[in-house]
């Protein structure tokens, strides 16, 4: 188990820069996830780690070694991949075995490794099929059993869950979990699902075209993000953005409404006064109805009953809006409703740069 | 009605296909009465059948059968194994490997090569010497050169595919002369080339490997990479990667890729026309003789054709059942 640490890491294809400069250290026996949309840069961050991909700039360093130039084999890395990447023509035993007997282990320890990791992930009966005879969830399973018996410094796992479906996703991100706990050791996580990300991670690294835009443990990403891009990608249904002018102890939307700023909020934003900023606002802190001093009138266009709740989506000052209202809140598409904004939630962004105000 | 139309042109085609099979197969039960008077074509009722050609065949009477019979596949089967083998390895380089091959470098290759042999043999070394002289210097000093940055064109795997398909682009004659002079200067410095069990599979091999590789590139793009890749992270090295993961998910593609050279390799004529006399003479080398031997002695020809393609009908058997189970075990997701 170990720390990894990347330094200046500089990936380019060609002439094309994909990851400019990254800096980022992952402590021992942390799991880390690196979430964000496709071409982010995160799977080819990952790779770099494995040593898949080679480094055009930086250093990367596993516990206190560095593999910046070492092959991937000897990075001690194990890796787990969306395809499940099982080698077809072996039975699970020998799909889990084969890495040990390449390395010459003996063929007591690698039974015996073969059997844990089986225990471990509830394989036994499967053990001398064919991955074909497998559903994806068992294919995963073997996937995994093959890293862990190698016992490596870092498991690897690049959108692992991906090709699952929604149940069986959900099912699997319980089981990682808990392995990470068992094993107790250091996990990089690739995804491009943020639930997945908020739910699995000790600390979450939002990337975005190559540039790590927060690095946070999943409740402050949600309470605080640092920028408008962490704001958006974080949470479901995305948080709704709104241009509006700071106007002391109040905002005021484009079409004259104004909305009062809860006393201490007024005083942090004191400095902004009369500038124009965006409003964030999550559709969980909306409520139906007057509830509160700050209230809107939204114009329904689309309403999604869910159950627990209901969302409600319109257009408010030529945006949309996404409000999340009480499963039985009455109300109709083209009918004017009244929603209430909790103001003490509500996040500032510079319009220019997105960034937290 | 569409349906209709493309079985009968199916049924068409497959009399086409099959009709010269049958033919020849009816002229070697025929007695020479049958060949010689018109056409005959259904045994029992247009003639009555004999097997005396195949008696006279098996007997040797037309000529030692067995002899070409053993070369043919020796020769074929060793050059089969050898070009499928190291056109595999080629093929799944420059599928995995990016090559960068500087113009320049290539034309030193060639420069020092020729010139290197002129001017050690005019020093006086002998012919195999300078030889090999010049190649290991030419070799030497294009792999140097090709780390310096010359300008040119830089060429990459897809020129050096090109370049390995362009060796089959011209017509063989245009190498046949050129080989069989290469190989009798070999013969002249004290190796044995012409009309050697040597002699011909390396220039089977040889001729072979264009396609192979071609062939076995297509295959090998197909996989998927992160299969190698989970082995390359479980420090499996490259050479067991090839053996026991890469091949046997190329399995069918190999199979497949073997027949069609067995196929040619079986079938070769202008080659071993001239690099054959007698000792390792191949089939079709003996088939057109038996024309000249005796004349137009039809039915003979024809159990001799039926003996000289009947191995090629096991093997296409045997082979299309290992390709159907590779193919099923290729379900990879």
């Amino acid at each position: 188990m170990a720390r990894v640490s990347l330094k200046g890491v500089v990936k380019r294809y060609g002439a094309a820069t994909v990851i400019p400069r990254l800096d980022l250290d992952i402590e021992d026996r942390e799991f880390v996830v690196l979430v964000g949309p496709s071409g982010c840069g995160k799977t080819t961050t990952l790779r770099m780690i494995a040593g898949l991909e080679p480094v055009s700039e930086g250093t990367i360093r596993i516990g206190d070694r560095d593999v910046t130039d070492l092959r991937p084999g000897l990075r001690n890395c194990s890796m787990v991949f969306q395809s499940y990447a099982l080698y077809p023509h072996m039975t699970v035993r020998d799909n889990i075995g084969y890495g040990m007997r390449v390395r010459g282990e003996s063929r007591a320890r690698i039974e015996s490794k073969i059997a844990e990791a089986a225990r471990i992930l509830g394989l036994e009966p499967y053990l001398d099929r064919r991955p074909k005879h497998l559903s994806g969830g068992q294919r995963q399973r073997v996937a995994i059993g093959r890293a862990i018996v190698r016992n490596p410094d870092v498991f690897l796992f690049d959108e692992p869950l991906s090709n699952l479906d929604a149940k069986l996703r959900i099912e699997m991100r319980t089981e990682i979990k808990n392995l990470h706990r068992r094993l107790e050791s250091t996990v990089v996580y690739v995804t491009h699902d943020q639930v997945e990300a908020m739910t699995l991670a000790d600390r979450v690294v939002v990337m975005n075209s190559g540039v790590i835009e927060q690095i946070a443990d999943p409740i402050t990403l949600y309470e605080k993000p640092a920028n408008m891009f962490v704001a958006a990608f974080i949470g479901a249904p995305s948080m709704n953005f709104l241009a509006v002018r700071l106007t002391g102890d109040a905002v005021e939307l484009a079409d004259g409404t104004r909305l009062p700023v809860p006393q201490e909020r007024a005083a942090a934003l004191a400095g902004f006064n009369g500038r124009s900023v965006m409003l964030g606002l999550r559709p969980e802190h909306m409520a139906g109805g007057e509830k509160g001093p700050a209230v809107v009138t939204l114009v329904p266009r689309t309403i999604e009953p869910l159950g627990p709740h209901t969302l409600v989506i319109g257009e408010l000052a030529g945006t949309r809006i996404t409000a999340q209202v009480d499963a039985r809140f009455p109300c109709r598409p083209d009918e004017p409703t009244r929603i209430t904004f909790d103001m003490n939630q509500m996040h500032v962004f510079d319009r220019e740069t997105g960034k937290t105000l | 009605m569409k349906r209709g139309a493309v079985f009968l042109l199916c049924l068409a085609w497959l009399f086409v296909t099959l009709f010269p099979i049958y033919w020849a197969l009816v002229t070697s039960f025929k007695p020479p009465p049958a060949v010689n008077g018109g056409p005959t074509y259904l045994p029992w009722i247009d003639f009555q059948p004999t097997l005396q050609a195949w008696i006279d065949a098996f007997s040797g009477i037309r000529g030692d059968f067995v002899r070409p019979f053993v070369n043919s596949t020796l020769i074929g089967l060793s050059a089969t194994v050898l070009a499928v083998a190291f056109g595999s390895m080629a093929a799944y380089a420059l599928v995995r490997y990016t090559f960068r091959v500087r113009l320049l470098a290539g034309v030193l290759f060639a420069l020092l090569g020729i010139g290197g042999f002129l001017l050690f043999r005019d020093l006086g070394l002998s012919r195999a010497d300078s030889l090999g002289a010049a190649f290991v210097l030419a070799l030497a000093a294009s792999i140097l050169a090709n780390r310096l940055p010359l300008p040119g064109p830089v060429l990459g795997n897809n020129d050096v595919v090109f370049w390995f398909l362009s060796q089959r682009m011209f017509p063989p004659i245009v190498t046949a002369f050129a080989l069989y002079l290469l190989y009798s200067e070999i013969g002249r410095e004290g190796v044995k080339a012409l009309d050697t069990f040597w002699g011909m599979t390396f220039c089977y091999t040889a001729f072979s490997l264009p396609i192979v590789v071609w062939l076995m590139r297509d295959f090998f793009q197909a996989l998927p990479v992160e299969i190698e890749e989970a082995a390359l992270v479980d420090d499996v090295p490259r050479i067991r990667i090839f053996l026991e993961i890469v091949v046997p998910m190329a399995r069918p593609g190999i199979v497949a890729t073997a027949m069609i050279t067995l196929g040619f390799v079986w079938n070769e004529f202008l080659f071993a026309l001239l690099l054959t006399t007698s000792d390792w003479q191949t089939l079709p080398i003996f088939l057109s003789g038996q024309n000249s031997y005796r004349g137009d002695e039809w039915w003979a020809i024809s159990a001799a054709a039926m003996i000289a393609i009947a191995p090629m009908m096991v093997m296409a058997v045997l082979l299309a059942r290992l390709m159907r189970s590779g193919l099923v075990l290729g379900g990879i997701r």
